[in-house]
């Protein structure tokens, strides 16, 4: 097995980040689909009473809540649900950057290791798209909507929290450790190689 | 390794709420976001006159284009995930201010690329912004922030393997 260098690490991320970014784009309808079932499993377990179901369509999944809109009239009440949709892109752009870190790294089974990764991150995904239809509904409906779901000032609270760690913190971090855990080999090589704290990365 | 990731979450976790009060939003995040978007302009000016600096948002006086620097592109939650990870990683405290040191300038010098680049960018494209500005640059962060802490990382002195391994 190659001995890791950094130098060469970073190129190949370099070199693989375009082309995952691309096939990422292209396919993002059919990254998505698993994604939007999750989504709607969550949402409908968790939330029963708020998501009446969940579309997608291409990279968008639309929430389709049982709220009714401020302008809902008798004539037509379907018109007068509430909807979200939401750009899944915003939530699972880590995938494109956990291919180009693996397959940078050159480990043995990397496409296994994308394929576990694909759905050990999902549900991050899903906790973004989930946060910010609770958030559109709690901030950026009208009172007169925000108030059939009922959120008091400590959900209100933990809501704006969860949507802030979902879109901010969660698409990016979540693949850097999944990465980190699933390549500590490679990066006790890589400190053998260039450095003393080998064993840092052992879990015995 | 189990100690460190522990650590790390719980740490990034303290740090993340901490930064959404409204007190650190006051007294660090705004006058940080205002500063980045002033050295930006700063920078900038090396090479076109025509763009100024007022609070977050970074304009162009020749055709109006103007960006503000919202949560995200500040690189507060990267250094927040940097500050973390340096934190929980066994290690002496010297070192770990070193390394905070510098690889807090380091995540902030690339963030003030990604400003300027998009700056650019957006008077190019919206669509190509929208698509640096959302994904790209995002991801070239957090990229940055592994890079700069595996770097530190293999610097660190033979000693601390026992703790962490334990």
């Amino acid at each position: 097995m190659r001995d890791p260098s950094l130098g060469g690490f970073v190129l190949r991320v370099a070199a693989w980040l375009p082309v995952a970014f691309l096939a990422w784009y292209a396919a993002a309808t059919i990254f998505v689909w698993p994604i939007a079932l999750l989504t709607e499993v969550v949402s409908r377990l968790a939330f029963a009473d708020l998501v009446t179901r969940v579309e997608q369509h291409g990279y968008v999944i639309s929430v389709v809540s049982t709220l009714k809109a401020g302008t809902a009239t008798t004539a037509n009440p379907a018109e007068g649900v509430v909807s979200v949709d939401l750009n899944t892109l915003l939530y699972s752009f880590g995938y494109p950057m956990l291919a180009a870190l693996t397959l940078a790294a050159r480990q043995p089974q990397r496409w296994r290791t994308l394929l576990v990764g694909y759905f050990a991150l999902a549900p991050f995904v899903t906790w973004g798209m989930v946060a910010e239809f609770l958030k559109h509904v709690a901030f950026d409906t009208p009172v007169s909507v925000a108030s059939q779901a009922g959120f008091g000032a400590t959900q209100r609270e933990l809501i704006a929290f969860a949507y802030q760690f979902g879109v901010l913190v969660l698409p990016t971090v979540a693949p850097a450790v999944f990465w980190v855990l699933t390549h500590r080999r490679f990066l006790e090589r890589f400190a053998v190689k260039h450095g003393p704290a080998a064993h840092a990365f052992n879990d015995q | 390794m189990v100690r460190f990731f522990v650590g790390f979450l719980l740490l990034q976790a303290v740090l993340f709420g901490a930064e959404l009060t409204p007190w650190a939003q006051h007294w660090f995040v705004t006058p940080w976001t205002n500063a980045l978007a002033a050295i930006s302009a700063d920078i900038v000016k090396l090479f076109d006159s025509q763009v100024f600096a007022e609070g977050k948002i970074l304009q162009s006086l020749r055709n109006g284009f103007a960006v503000s620097i919202e949560a995200g592109c500040n690189g507060v939650e990267a250094t927040i995930v940097l500050v973390a990870a340096m934190l929980a990683f066994p290690a002496s405290w010297q070192r770990k201010l070193v390394g905070l040191a510098a690889g807090i300038v380091a995540v902030q010098s690339l963030n003030v690329i990604r400003v300027i680049s998009l700056f650019y960018l957006g008077q190019w494209s919206e669509s190509a912004f929208e698509f640096a500005h959302q994904y790209v640059w995002q991801a070239l962060i957090m990229l940055d922030v592994l890079i700069i802490w595996l770097l530190w990382v293999r610097t660190l002195p033979r000693a601390i393997a026992p703790a962490v391994a334990a």
